[in-house]
């Protein structure tokens, strides 16, 4: 391909990208020093958005959430989406039924479903839940006010969010096993568990390590089923550092947007350090190639 | 290789088990659990269709009444009525049609652009997607908002769908690259041999061979922009509101909005379980084809 013909095709889509993309984030980079308003030019004032949003506790606070539900969330939906695409493996007829009803919690709006789902927990709405919790053991649990309940609903929303999405890759990755790798495993007599553990895992290890990178970098960007399903959540400690940010440059009353734009920039970065074991596989390769 | 993509692209990922299988106990048994499991999943929206048909009265009654009411549909009447939703949901909808088309329209040329060139490329475009995916929405949206307020597009589904478009670039290029990539070069060669300029090789042939891959990338980027609440929520204000961003300001006021915003939940919920019934062969199919395998 020509140096021409490729500028040609790639022209359009490159220029949205910069226009959409690069420049915004070039103009959130500015602002995280200045001090600044919407619609008004800022002035420019150092590392003092930096310091002031480092000697915050709350950012600690939203930081540490966010972390404890990306690895617990991650466990589990790893763990999970394994087993339930090993059943759906093994599954007849019943696959496609089966697999779109799981498919609906991936496809519907996140705020959707999270809406549905805290009237399941919300004991003013008669929730379900709450009624078989206090029919059974006689306790009524505060989902909405209590941090770590709310921690537990707002996990289980999120694996429940994300999990078909993860079940399905894996469920991908488990069909391109080689049937005679399984039998040859059988032949040499490993157990169902060993067959697991040495056969099957490590041949479709490339899928399990883009799930896990994938439900990191969305769990990291918890926003929206917050917004539901922990209405208090700054004064119980279960503030994602998206909704902080949020509270911080936009919502009424506070357009701190200096101090919210070097709270992006910071969470930029401790997702790239999340991300970085990812990111030097993928060089590696492009270094390979290249 | 080549073969599968083009005859049987999507369907060919997931095939039934064979049916002559003996079926053990253990296999019933894993069956029901995944029922089970498939009922669990559904449960907030069984919940949310029996709360939105009830009278409002009975409708957050503590504890919950299942029986002795006669079912009603007078939130969605209340709705239909009462608020702005059938703008809402055209909005949503010309929002995620407008943007689906205008990033497989910028992406299919460039995707295929990318495929042409040597590995290493693609390696880097693959990072660069994943940077990009991963980035805070706030870091691109926020700035969005002060450009769109200074240019006067503001709170338009214009703004909207220019965003959603490039917020979803790199994934749609990305995607749609490794269709590509699995289509040989030779292909390019004979057409060009046969008279055909490089756009026209675009044209006639790859992109008739791409179809399946393009609406998978299709059905991606529709579900994103139909999903998206964090942008619409800063993008736009009452006139080019979009249903999710309307759901959330019913939540917290009276019963009856209440009611409302359960009943709006609903009609966004039917035509996706429709979509992901009938899309989910091509999920499956762009996601191990194309993500995995790149």
């Amino acid at each position: 391909m020509r140096r021409r013909e490729f500028a040609l095709l790639m022209g359009p889509s490159l220029l949205v990208m910069l226009g959409l993309l690069v420049v915004p984030l070039v103009r959130t980079i500015q602002w995280s020093f200045q001090k600044v308003e919407y619609g008004s030019p800022g002035d420019f004032i150092g590392l003092s958005n930096y310091s002031q949003a480092l000697s915050d506790p709350r950012l600690g606070r939203a930081v540490l959430f966010t972390l404890l539900l990306t690895v617990i969330v991650t466990a589990t939906i790893l763990v999970l989406g394994y087993l339930i695409a090993t059943g759906m493996n093994g599954l007849g007829k019943l696959r496609p039924y089966i697999l779109g009803a799981m498919l609906v919690a991936y496809v519907l709006p996140n705020i959707v479903g999270a809406v549905s789902f805290s009237w399941l927990f919300d004991q003013n709405f008669g929730g379900a839940v709450n009624y078989v919790i206090q029919a059974l053991t006689g306790q009524n649990i505060l989902w909405f006010t209590e941090t770590w309940p709310n921690r537990i609903m707002v996990m289980a929303h999120t694996v429940w969010h994300l999990l078909p999405f993860s079940m399905l890759m894996i469920l991908a990755g488990l069909q391109g096993v080689p049937k005679e790798l399984r039998e040859a495993a059988i032949i040499d007599g490993a157990s169902g568990r060993k067959t697991h553990f040495y056969v099957i895992i490590p041949t479709i290890r490339g899928i399990l390590g883009f799930v896990c990178l994938i439900t990191i970098m969305d769990v990291l960007r918890t926003f929206d089923n917050l917004i539901p399903l922990s209405p208090q959540a700054d004064a119980i400690g279960n503030e994602s550092i998206m909704l902080y940010v949020f509270d911080t440059a936009f919502r009424d009353g506070s357009a701190q947007l200096g101090l919210g734009s070097a709270i992006n920039v910071l969470a930029i970065l401790l997702i790239l350090v999340c991300l970085f074991p990812f990111i030097r596989g993928l060089l590696k390769e492009a270094k390979a190639k290249a | 290789m080549i073969a599968d993509t083009i005859k049987a692209p999507a369907g060919s990922v997931i095939k039934p088990a064979p049916r002559a299988r003996r079926r053990s106990a253990a296999s019933r048994i894993s069956a029901v659990l995944l029922i089970l499991t498939a009922v669990v999943m559904l449960a907030p929206f069984i919940w949310t269709a029996l709360s939105v048909t009830k009278p409002t009265d009975v409708a957050f009654a503590n504890p919950p009444i299942l029986t002795g009411y006669t079912p009603t549909l007078k939130a969605f009447q209340d709705l239909w009525e009462t608020t702005y939703f059938a703008q809402y949901l055209i909005n949503t909808l010309v929002v995620a049609v407008l943007s689906t088309i205008v990033a497989l329209v910028l992406g299919i040329p460039a995707a295929y652009a990318l495929s042409r060139f040597p590995g290493y490329v693609s390696a880097i475009l693959l990072l660069l997607a994943l940077v990009f995916r991963s980035l805070p929405r706030f870091s691109v949206v926020l700035p969005m908002y002060e450009i769109s307020k200074s240019l006067g597009i503001y709170d338009t589904t214009f703004a909207l769908a220019a965003a959603l478009v490039a917020i979803n670039q790199p994934f749609s290029i990305w995607l749609l690259r490794n269709f590509f990539a699995e289509i040989p070069k030779e292909l390019d060669e004979a057409a060009m041999i046969d008279g055909c300029t490089r756009w026209g090789t675009l044209r006639r042939v790859m992109i008739p061979l791409m179809r399946p891959g393009i609406f998978t990338a299709g059905i991606f980027v529709f579900l994103f922009a139909f999903q998206e609440y964090l942008t619409a929520l800063v993008l736009t204000d009452t006139s080019s509101k979009t249903v999710p961003v309307f759901i959330t300001t019913q939540l917290g006021q009276t019963l009856p909005m209440l009611q409302q915003a359960g009943a709006a939940a609903m009609l966004l919920t039917l035509p996706v379980i429709a979509i992901s019934f009938v899309a989910q062969k091509y999920l499956v199919a762009g996601l191990s084809d194309g993500s995995v395998k790149g």
